[in-house]
């Protein structure tokens, strides 16, 4: 496998996922986003005629709303999006043993991990290549108890009544342009049903691997999970450093039936080219919890709000959110409470560093509606800024309109404490270890919620983001 | 055109001008053009979010105001007028304001001596022509602040002007007292402190009227100016009646080591809608912000205020609380900016809201913009009910229902006039909450 050497020259040989794996996709766009191109993505999934119906009119969405003023800086976007592939095919058709997956595409999720972690630790896996999912598995337990853990695209060809049900409901593609795009070409994602009464002891995991230069990935996840049931979903994405920009915009729509629990992990760690844009919403019934857990470490931009709309009594929602922005990064990220029910109770807690010109943005709203009485809210959001060039920003949105509900924000903004350094250092501990152990601590009420192997994975990037960062 | 109403147009702005030096003019003139230029509010502009003009302000319906049919004499003034001022009587000076223009200034002898300067910035343009010229809207609030600080700028016909010369300290407040008669008028008005080097003043404006019983519209223009080391405390107080919509545009700026203290205070109205932009310009700067607001009936209040942090070393801590009833609802937009290079800051920003009846809404946004990482910065906001363990506490003290309520809301509000070293303004402000709350059972 070739190593891109003026990467490394670059200095940013920290970002471990910097591999491009020699591929050639079965098919592929034309570059930019037509009317052709979303035909093209409808043919190629032979799909019913409401759905390419349904993604040309969320087409004409798209085109018909301007580009959002507020965020991060999208000046760029649309000369970005005219060199965009929306849609390339890995290949013919999506396995369900690795043995199938070709090889070049199975060794990049080797040096990822994924089938170990399969094997050791998780309930099925899905791992997207480009535009499609390439692999879908779900242990045979699960789908004896009638687990459906499999493609988006073979949701809705499979289950054609549940995925129609729930498609577009929680993110209509007139939520906002970006969840109009992913309407129009999406590709790639999950489709996750977990009956009534069952508990997934293990997670379910999809991977997602921007490959080629210049892609745009577009993935739609639909999960529903039916009362009572449970369990925990985690995502992850990676691609490699390029020197032009590409695109990710995905929609996630989540049911949480009455009294269900539901977790979404996502480890976002897209390289520094990685516009990311995303609309993540769940709908939280009776006595139900969602659970949203937000790790934000790669891309250029991310602009990423995850939503809980508490619509039965006793929901409950909860967001934690983890944000590092290194030089060139923006996050511009946060979470969204709407208390439509009595007794509904949410929390947003909400971890930020920014290091060197990085910039951290917590952006988030709390929602208390009319007849929502006995609601409970609180938001913690903590900033930490590493150098004089950092900025962070907190946008908290609180709208109340019922007298009977308690609501608190809090936020605080911090640099290094020097009494902190200084105590470590007196200890014999060298400035920069210090350094990552005081950051560490700071996101540590969240970083214990990750799964294991995520925890590695973020201390040792703060580590090394912490080498020779003291000025 | 934009704005141009039977009232509002050029030719007004001309002849409200007349007989005003040229340079007067001619920023008269500009910030017509500003406003003109400067498309009206709407919804969709994150400063104006909760305040829907469309629905809340008709300028269209409005006319400027005649002349006042008040004069000097205070035997001919409303009763209100004059009991709001002798509640609280201990001044360095008084300035009248009825309908619109000063009917009345008075300034200890002592001071006047010392060069302390109080009058009206009508008359001000003549006496002090080049101090006026150097700071009315031109640094603080100029007519690019926005659409209706050009509209100040541009049609104000008096107001008051207030200047301490370096070093002169004024033990007790300057005390404004300003009446409303006339429904249906518009009345612009404007406030030029300027507090030069280690001195120190303290600035008491109360508004008042009656009920009104078509919209009125009053809008004050506030600069506050303290020079390096100077002490300035700012204190608005508004207790229109219905029909009214209040706004004020205010900015301080703070140089080197100065304190800038501001209050505001709002109680009446229909609907009150405060810009409020503290700028910590010089090393060692300080402002402190107080907001107090009690809402019932309709009320709509909309504070939206900024802390910016330019200079190293400086510091600022916003604490608005409001409790609101009946229907009234309240909207709170805050935001701190540290500035690049602003090391060794210090901010804060609370806003606190009780809700004390099904109908009322409380909506907030504490907003932070850190660029500079030597900082210590915080914000919090809370909406919420009375405290029922507290109600309960006292009810169990021999308190009745109603009493023991009031008391919470008043121990609730009170923590923001606790921080005010005004004794007369405390006492006058507690003694209309507690007016309001009497009415409420």
């Amino acid at each position: 496998m070739p190593q891109n050497d003026t990467v490394q020259d670059l200095g940013l040989d920290e970002y471990k996922y910097d591999f491009v794996a020699d591929t050639k996709p079965v098919f592929r766009a034309e570059k930019g986003l037509t009317e052709e191109v979303v035909r093209q993505i409808s043919a190629h999934k032979e799909e019913p005629e409401w759905m390419l119906e349904y993604r040309l009119k969320a087409f004409e969405v798209y085109n018909s709303k301007p580009m959002p003023k507020w965020g991060g800086d999208l000046d760029s976007l649309e000369a970005v999006l005219d060199e965009i592939y929306f849609y390339v095919r890995p290949q013919e058709q999506m396995e369900r043993s690795w043995d199938d997956v070709p090889d070049e595409i199975k060794e990049t999720f080797e040096k990822l991990g994924i089938p170990e972690a399969e094997r050791k630790v998780l309930a099925g896996v899905g791992a997207q290549y480009e535009s499609e999912m390439v692999y879908h598995s779900l242990r045979e337990e699960w789908a004896a108890q009638g687990v459906i853990f499999d493609s988006i695209e073979d949701g809705l060809k499979n289950h054609p009544e549940l995925f129609r049900e729930h498609f577009g409901t929680i993110i209509p593609m007139r939520d906002n342009k970006f969840a109009a795009m992913n309407a129009a070409v999406w590709s790639g994602g999950s489709f996750v049903y977990v009956p009534k009464g069952v508990s997934l002891d293990t997670p379910l995991q999809a991977y997602f691997r921007v490959n080629q230069e210049r892609m745009g990935q577009f993935e739609r996840t639909l999960i529903i999970i039916e009362e009572g049931a449970q369990a925990h979903y985690i995502e992850g994405c990676t691609a490699p450093v390029y020197s032009t920009e590409s695109f990710h915009s995905g929609v996630i729509e989540i049911v949480v039936k009455k009294n269900a629990r539901f977790r979404y992990t996502t480890i976002q760690n897209w390289s520094n080219n990685m516009y990311n844009l995303v609309t993540q919403r769940s709908i939280v019934h009776e006595g139900a919890t969602m659970e949203w857990l937000d790790g934000n470490l790669g891309s250029k931009l991310t602009m990423k709000y995850p939503s809980c709309y508490l619509v039965g009594e006793g929901a409950h929602g909860e967001i934690m959110s983890i944000a590092y922005s290194g030089d060139g990064q923006h996050q511009d990220t946060g979470g969204k409470v709407v208390h439509m029910a009595p007794y509904t109770t949410s929390s947003i807690t909400s971890k930020s560093i920014s290091k060197g010109n990085g910039r951290s943005t917590y952006r988030g709203l709390c929602k208390v509606h009319k007849g929502a009485h006995h609601a409970r809210s609180n938001v913690e959001c903590d900033a930490l800024l590493i150098n004089d060039t950092s900025r962070t920003d907190t946008y908290p949105y609180i709208e109340i309109e019922e007298d009977d509900a308690h609501v608190g924000h809090e936020a605080s903004v911090s640099k290094i404490g020097e009494e902190q350094l200084f105590y470590l250092e007196s200890r014999g501990i060298a400035k920069d270890e210090a350094m990552a152990m005081i950051v560490r601590g700071f996101i540590e009420p969240i970083a214990k919620q990750l799964p294991l192997e995520y925890a590695v994975e973020l201390n040792r990037l703060i580590e090394m983001e912490m080498e020779g960062s003291v000025g | 055109m934009a704005g141009v109403t039977t009232a509002f147009n050029p030719a007004a702005v001309e002849r409200i001008g007349m007989g005003q030096p040229q340079w007067l003019r001619d920023r008269r003139a500009h910030a017509w053009d500003v406003y003109e230029r400067t498309p009206m509010p709407t919804i969709r502009l994150e400063e104006w979010r909760y305040t829907n003009l469309k629905k809340k302000l008709d300028l269209d319906s409005l006319r400027l105001s005649d002349n006042s049919v008040f004069s000097s004499d205070a035997t001919t003034w409303p009763d209100r007028l004059r009991a709001a001022m002798d509640e609280d009587r201990e001044a360095s000076g008084h300035i009248v304001i009825i309908d619109g223009r000063v009917v009345h200034t008075d300034v200890d002898e002592g001071l006047a001596a010392q060069g302390v300067i109080l009058e009206s910035l009508h008359e001000a343009v003549t006496n002090h022509e080049e101090l006026v010229r150097e700071h009315l809207a031109t640094r603080a609030v100029p007519a690019e602040e926005g659409k209706f600080a050009a509209l100040n700028a541009a049609l104000w016909i008096d107001g008051i002007f207030l200047y301490v010369p370096k070093g002169v300290q004024l033990e007790r407040p300057v005390r404004v007292t300003r009446w409303l008669s006339e429904a249906g008028v518009a009345y612009f008005c404007r406030v030029l402190i300027v507090a030069e080097s280690q001195s120190q003043v303290s600035y008491v404006d109360e508004v008042l009227s009656d009920d009104l019983e078509s919209q009125t519209y009053t809008s004050t223009a506030v600069e506050l100016i303290a020079r390096d080391g100077a002490q300035v405390q700012y204190v608005a107080v508004q207790r229109l009646g219905r029909g009214a919509f209040y706004q004020s545009v205010q900015r301080t700026l703070a140089e080197r080591d100065a304190t800038l203290d501001t209050l505001n205070v709002a109680l009446g109205a229909s609907v009150t809608r405060v810009d409020l932009n503290a700028r910590l310009l010089g090393p060692g700067a300080n402002s402190d912000m107080l907001g107090l607001y009690f809402g019932d009936g309709d009320q709509h209040f909309d504070f939206n205020t900024s802390q910016d942090h330019v200079a190293e070393n400086t510091s600022s801590n916003l604490l608005y609380k409001g409790a609101l009833d009946g229907n009234s609802r309240a909207a709170f937009r805050g935001i701190i900016r540290v500035l690049p290079g602003a090391q060794g800051t210090d901010a804060y920003q609370t806003n606190r809201n009780l809700l004390l009846s099904p109908g009322s809404r409380a909506d907030s946004l504490p907003n932070l913009e850190i660029e500079a990482d030597d900082v210590k910065c915080s914000h919090g906001a809370t909406v919420g009910q009375l405290d029922s363990e507290a109600k309960f506490y006292l009810m169990s003290r021999g308190l009745n229902r109603i009493q023991a309520e009031r008391l919470v809301v008043l121990g609730f509000l009170g923590e923001v006039l606790a921080k005010l070293p005004l004794g007369g303004v405390v006492e006058k402000v507690t003694r209309v909450i507690e007016h309001k709350l009497a009415q409420q059972a």
